[in-house]
């Protein structure tokens, strides 16, 4: 963080401006829209990973989850005929509450156990997804209705890329804010030393509650922008692959850098698109495509960890920020 | 009261293959310190090889199955020399994402199959599947052989770890890697026995799993209540982590019994949340703190 921050966002802003350029080209434009609206919602939540994992060093395996929560907040309360708008803030104030729930048992645990901790909320959350069909639907899901405020709708990739670009922005700015403030500084003191913060009187404890609620609102703002994005919410659509994959996205980027949460997300969502000319020119029949997508993203990662283990958007050898 | 004893054998059958996982998992957390995300896949590639040798290849089961499973030896100790070697000392989760990464490659190459991945198979094993009839009580075959094979291969771990020199050895790295490497002990050796080992065990519970639930690409999916029971166990005891697993599986059958439906299958997650909460160390750790 410390290093030459604008040195750094301006590399960024140049590099995700050349990966731009480079896919509009090879996409077209509404295509390449249509992705960027993907790209920004994913790297929100990619922050929320960052925000947990990367600054307060805890294992969180159920992001999934708290996307769920927001997506369905907003998908419930747009179809009782709320204004997209509005909906936005209570799925991340539900977003925010729901990591604050995944958080209890950190004031017992930590580490390991705590993460698997996670890993339950999260199948639970699924569970009951699926189970409380009065108003979830089931596994049958639900329909959403397109983002819209006023008479405004964000029905063309455009108007959804800008929704998303500009809900980045202000997750992006206030995740720089908070960084740099007292909370920020308590988050990193707990994710090197818990001792040591606890006796510096940071509450360890607290700090990493802050983390989750910071982390589960920005997951369910996420969550409600897919929802919108994707026009239809189920709940396996939420479940472990999803946490993984925000957990993979986090990792590629460089978790200890809020930049990653770009780069990981561009990543992740170009995987496919690079991979279906790859696709095409197989014979039909003698390959199965699904399976190839999950063979380039655990390819991926396994190659990051073992050959560039700070992510794309780390400095240097090691892990510093 | 048959019903019910009927149900809690089911039970037991399918609690030992959550045990016999998370007893893999416990073995290479142990060992390596690593958190393995894979053991599922591991699961479900042993049972494809077991059936791509016996109904693709044509060869008969009895040569089939220990063949599956020493293929999936050798996968666990190459993976850990290629690969999963170089995440020892990093973080749980680094290496946690490592072994999902790995797990995601296996499971993408098994759906890039055609013929594995468009229909479940039966693994046809030569138990007859005839049911044992005892009085009112009828017990599916296959439920017997997972309970007993369960039983065969924990006596076999056991005259491993407490007989045998790379038993022991393995053992003593667990307990401090540093001591068993000034007493001589490939430290690096060990951390191969015991993925060689995890990637069996993994194997066995999908061969026993397959004439239970088929053989299919999400198979290893049953791995994600393996975490409850090492977890139960306390992560680091075998007994308690092959315990726990029966435990779980009972609870859960039992659960299905008396429980509205769709209650049965977070049973396991809400027992990890309530025994973390009131026994962070697990339940062996909680019983061994009492006993000084």
């Amino acid at each position: 963080m410390t290093a030459s921050p604008i040195r750094s966002a301006v590399g960024t802003t140049i590099a995700v401006a050349a990966v731009a350029a480079i896919a509009l080209g090879a996409f077209g434009v509404q295509q390449m829209l249509g992705q960027l609206a993907f790209v920004a919602t994913y790297a929100i939540a990619g922050l929320g990973v960052i925000l947990i994992v990367g600054q307060s060093g805890q294992i969180s395996l159920g992001q999934g989850a708290l996307l769920a929560v927001g997506a369905y907040v907003q998908t419930y309360l747009c179809l009782r005929g709320w204004p997209a708008l509005l909906a936005l803030p209570l799925a991340l104030v539900l977003g925010g509450a729901g990591g604050w729930f995944a958080s209890l048992p950190a004031r017992r645990l930590g580490g390991l156990y705590f993460g698997m901790s996670t890993l339950a909320f999260a199948l639970i959350v699924e569970e009951v997804l699926v189970r409380w069909e009065s108003v979830t639907r089931g596994s049958a899901g639900l329909a959403v209705p397109a983002f819209g405020a006023g008479g405004w709708t964000a029905g063309s990739p455009e108007r959804q890329a800008l929704v998303s670009l500009v809900a980045l922005a202000a997750a992006f700015w206030c995740c720089r804010r908070l960084l740099a403030s007292r909370i920020g500084r308590a988050w990193r003191a707990v994710r090197d030393d818990e001792v040591a913060a606890a006796a510096c009187g940071i509450d360890p404890a607290e700090t990493k509650t802050r983390a989750f609620v910071a982390g589960g609102a920005l997951s369910g703002l996420a969550g409600a922008l897919y929802a919108h994005w994707i026009g239809f919410v189920s709940p396996e659509q939420f479940g472990l692959q999803l946490s993984f994959e925000l957990l993979i996205l986090a990792f590629v980027g460089g978790v200890r850098s809020l930049a990653g949460a770009l780069w990981g997300a561009i990543v992740i969502v170009a995987i496919p698109q690079l991979l279906s000319p790859v696709r095409d020119l197989l014979p039909a029949g003698l390959a199965n495509a699904a399976g190839f997508d999950a063979i380039a993203l655990g390819a991926v990662i396994v190659a990051v960890i073992l050959f560039r283990p700070q992510g794309i958007a780390g400095r240097g050898a090691g892990p510093g920020d | 009261m048959m019903a019910f004893a009927q149900v809690l054998v089911s039970g037991i059958a399918v609690g030992c293959v959550y045990g016999l996982v998370a007893l893999s998992f416990v073995l290479i957390y142990k060992a390596t310190e690593t958190v393995s995300f894979m053991q599922g896949e591991l699961l479900m590639v042993g049972a494809f090889t077991a059936l791509a040798l016996d109904a693709g290849a044509g060869w008969p089961a009895v040569w089939a199955v220990p063949a599956a499973i020493g293929a999936m030896v050798l996968v666990g100790a190459v993976l850990e020399r290629g690969v999963l070697r170089r995440a020892i000392g990093q973080p749980h989760l680094t290496a946690l994402l490592l072994t999902f990464g790995l797990g995601m490659i296996l499971r993408g190459a098994v759906t890039a199959v055609p013929a594995a991945s468009q229909s479940i198979h039966r693994l046809s094993l030569p138990f007859g599947d005839q049911p044992l009839v005892w009085g009112s009580l009828v017990i599916a075959v296959e439920h017997v052989i997972v309970i007993v094979a369960t039983v065969l291969l924990a006596g076999l771990l056991t005259v491993f770890f407490q007989r045998s020199r790379t038993g022991l050895a393995l053992r003593a790295c667990s307990e401090n890697p540093r001591a068993a490497a000034l007493m001589g002990i490939s430290v690096a050796g060990m951390h191969t026995v015991a993925w060689a080992l995890g990637a069996g065990l993994a194997a066995c519970a999908g061969l026993l799993l397959a004439p239970v639930t088929f053989v299919h690409v999400n198979m290893g999916l049953i791995a994600l209540k393996a975490f409850p029971a090492a977890v139960l166990g306390g992560m680091t005891s075998l007994p308690g982590a092959l315990l726990a697993g029966v435990f779980l599986g009972a609870a859960e059958a039992v659960a299905g019994l008396v429980l509205p439906e769709g209650v049965k299958d977070v049973v396991p997650y809400v027992l990890l949340i309530a025994v973390l909460l009131l026994f962070p160390n697990g339940f062996g750790g909680g019983l061994r703190r009492r006993r000084p």
